[in-house]
Order: structure tokens, then C-alpha cells, then sequence
């Protein structure tokens, strides 16, 4: 009896695993009805000048992490952000616009690593932020609309605006194996963006982490 | 001393407040305990208000404290017995926060003692001047330190060894202020509220 559960268990973990293996290629893309591409870029991305406040939460493969109030300030094509503790202390602050690159005001140990401003304006930019690159719309498994940027890295970005009850965005490596992940969930309409209450980002990878973000609040400048 | 020792350290430092103005030789109040509401707000360039935060705060003497934040995240940090703990609420429930030292915690509560015993002006982080009888300023003694907290504030109320308010400034437009309110102070308080979340 217990051999029989061990291999039933067996067989079952391996054939979630592939599943789950399945599901971190890029799915394959089949027409649809046209979809603008405002409708997947208006509907996640925020247009105009907003701030959101989120409680993070980061925490690596191995279980270590913090939890930190995050500031975002979205101007056009400029991005200001900050980390505080909880208790107040800013931790990190930095300004990121496309023609002027990234300009670090404030960085604290172990925040003060070049890496990790650079990884924190890309989870930003991949949050806020419209992908570049040609895109064309259509519907992956489970009759999913999609809009999916290529971008001039190789990269692929899926963007599900109406996945749920709110939005996904997926990106893909070079090798077509899935780099990260943004799930909004519980959207609230808010002028013409839909704002997640809660967003968790997932990085893939021996270095993977994952960030859990609280919204706290949100004011349309 | 790590960052987040220190950091911890400095508020530490800050919200164990001081039984006497200026130095020992003044008349003092014994703390053994005291616990009060807060109002926290955090005043930074790009933010467009204040972010505002709400907690209690409570220490007993010679090693226990809580120290919880009720909005806008909820997070309890613990100490008693010698065991520091901090916890804070992401996604509905509360979550241990791995990596709290108990150098730190040793620390601390050195500095605390200090505060207890009205020698206010003997720490290792600060110097402390008076510009008026209910001012008292701080500056790092660290250059570590001095490139994140420029000066630290503290106003006194009239009720003595009762704190009003902190300001802590990290720069020109950056700055936190605590505002202390229903202050008790020699209340015993009951070891669960120092134990449990």
C-alpha cells in the first residue's frame, strides 16, 4: 500500500513538474479578434503622472529578505523612487529617465550595490512602464488575450491585460524560458489604469526572488 | 556595527526617552516603564504628503519592549527575556523577519540603561547639546552614521521624562517626525504584551 502511494506521489510530482516546466516556455501565440494596443498598455500601464505606495515584501530563494515601504513616482518618462524602512529611514532613493540613465541620490548598505539599482529600475520599468519593441496581439492557451512585444534584446514580453481579475505580465529570455512574472490582483479602476491592490513579481533563476506589493495608496498627480 | 544594527540602535536610542534634561545632577524620574500612542510622519522630496504611520510603544525596564506599527503596514518588533523578534503583516498575515541580531539587541538595551539611570549624555552614538529647556539636540559622533541621520531632535513635554516630539533629519528634504501622545509612565505592564503578537 504505501509503495503504491510513493509511486502514485512520484508520478504526480513529476507530472507537475512538467506542467509547471510547460508553462515557463513561451506559449505559442494564435490569432484573434484585433486588439489595440492601447487596450493592453492603457488598461495595465498607468498613463500620466501618478504615485503609488506599496508595503514590499522581499524575499530571496533562501528565505532571507525585509520588508520596506516603496515610493514610485511616474512622470512621462521618468521614473523617482525610494525605499524606507518602517520605521522611516530612507534606504535607497534614485531617479531614472530614459535620455539621462539612472542618477542614485541615496544608497545605504546593503542597498549601495550597483546591481541592485539597476535590477530595482528594471522590475520598475517592467511594472510601469509600456514595453518597447514590435507587437502583435493574439491568444495563447486557455484563449488568453495577449499583446507581445519582441524587444532588440531578444526578449519576449507577454502582456494579459485582462488576466483574472486583473493583469499579468510575463517576460521571456533570449532562450524563450520564463524570466519573470508580475501578477496584479484585486484591480481597481482608477481614471483609465486598472491598479492592483496587490502586485507580486517573481524572478526565475538560481539568483530568483520574489517581491510582494501591498498597495498602500495611489494619487494621481 | 552592521546597518540594520545600527539603524535599530538609533531608534532605540531615540524612543527610550530621557528621565532628566541635561544631566544627572537634575532632579529625575525614575522610568521603570512607560508606554504611548505615536503618529509618524515621513516627509521626503518626491513624495507628494506625508506618508503617515500610527503605533504604540512600550518599554519595561530593565529588557523589555514592543514596538508595533498598527498602519499603514502592521509590523511588531518584541523584545523580552533576552529574545528579539520582529514580525510584519504582507499579504493578510504576519511574517517573522529573519535576520534581527542579538548584538544589537545587547546594545540597545545598554543604551536604554543609560537613558534609565539620567546619564543621557554618555552614549556612543550621539553628542547632545541643549539649545533650551525643552530641546535637546543630537548630532553623530560616527561618520557612518552622519551620512544617514544629519541631527536628531527631541522636544520635551512639560510633564518631566515625557517626550513630545522626534524629528530626525537625514537631509535638507528628508525628515521623520514622531509625535508621542497618552503617555503613561510606572504603569506596570503585563510580560504578554512584550510576548505576543
Amino acid at each position: 500500500m504505501k509503495l503504491h502511494i510513493f509511486c502514485l506521489s512520484t508520478v504526480m510530482i513529476l507530472l507537475t513538474s512538467c506542467a509547471v516546466e510547460k508553462q515557463r516556455h513561451l506559449p505559442n501565440l494564435s490569432p484573434a479578434p484585433a486588439l489595440e494596443e492601447t487596450s493592453c498598455s492603457a488598461a495595465v500601464f498607468p498613463q500620466g503622472k501618478w504615485q503609488f505606495i506599496h508595503a514590499i515584501d522581499f524575499s530571496m530563494k533562501n528565505g532571507a529578505g525585509t520588508a520596506v515601504i516603496g515610493v514610485t513616482s511616474l512622470s512621462r518618462n521618468r521614473i523617482d523612487c525610494a525605499l524606507i524602512t518602517i520605521e522611516g529611514l530612507t534606504l535607497f532613493e534614485a531617479a531614472y529617465e530614459e535620455e539621462k540613465g539612472l542618477e542614485i541620490r541615496r544608497a545605504v548598505p546593503p542597498f549601495d550595490k550597483p546591481l541592485f539599482a539597476e535590477g530595482l529600475i528594471r522590475d520598475l520599468r517592467t511594472i510601469f512602464q509600456p514595453p518597447t519593441g514590435g507587437m502583435q496581439t493574439g491568444q495563447i492557451p486557455g484563449a488568453i488575450t495577449v499583446c507581445r512585444y519582441a524587444d532588440n534584446m531578444g526578449r519576449v514580453i507577454d502582456v494579459l491585460p485582462e488576466a483574472d481579475d486583473c493583469w499579468q505580465i510575463n517576460i521571456y529570455n533570449s532562450e524563450m524560458t520564463l524570466d519573470r512574472s508580475i501578477t496584479g490582483r484585486s484591480c481597481r479602476n482608477n481614471g483609465s489604469a486598472q491598479v492592483p491592490e496587490y502586485l507580486e513579481l517573481n524572478s526565475y533563476g538560481q539568483t530568483g526572488y520574489t517581491l510582494k506589493m501591498t498597495l498602500i495608496r495611489a494619487d494621481k498627480l | 556595527m552592521k546597518l540594520h544594527t545600527l539603524l535599530i540602535a538609533v531608534w532605540f536610542f531615540i524612543l527610550a526617552p530621557p528621565p532628566s534634561f541635561g544631566s544627572a545632577d537634575r532632579n529625575q524620574v525614575h522610568l521603570d516603564s512607560i508606554r504611548a500612542d505615536f503618529v509618524q510622519e515621513k516627509h521626503l522630496k518626491i513624495l507628494a504628503r506625508p506618508l503617515i504611520s500610527t503605533g504604540i510603544f512600550a518599554f519595561q525596564a530593565p529588557r523589555s519592549l514592543r514596538w508595533e506599527y498598527l498602519t499603514p503596514v502592521p509590523s511588531i518588533m518584541l523584545m523580552h527575556n533576552g529574545k528579539l523578534s520582529k514580525y510584519t503583516k504582507i499579504d493578510g498575515q504576519f511574517t517573522k523577519q529573519r535576520g534581527m541580531g542579538l548584538d544589537s539587541m545587547q546594545f540597545m538595551l545598554g543604551e536604554i540603561s543609560n537613558w534609565l539611570d539620567g546619564r543621557f549624555a554618555e552614549n556612543e552614538m550621539f553628542v547632545a547639546s541643549f539649545p533650551d529647556e525643552q530641546t535637546i539636540l543630537l548630532k553623530p559622533k560616527d561618520q557612518t552614521l552622519a551620512g544617514l541621520i544629519s541631527k536628531i531632535e527631541l522636544k520635551l513635554s512639560d510633564q518631566r521624562g515625557i517626550l513630545d516630539t522626534i524629528m530626525i533629519f537625514e537631509g535638507s528634504d528628508s525628515y521623520t517626525r514622531m509625535t508621542f501622545s497618552n503617555t503613561v509612565i510606572n504603569k506596570n505592564i503585563p510580560a504578554s504584551l512584550f510576548t505576543q503578537k
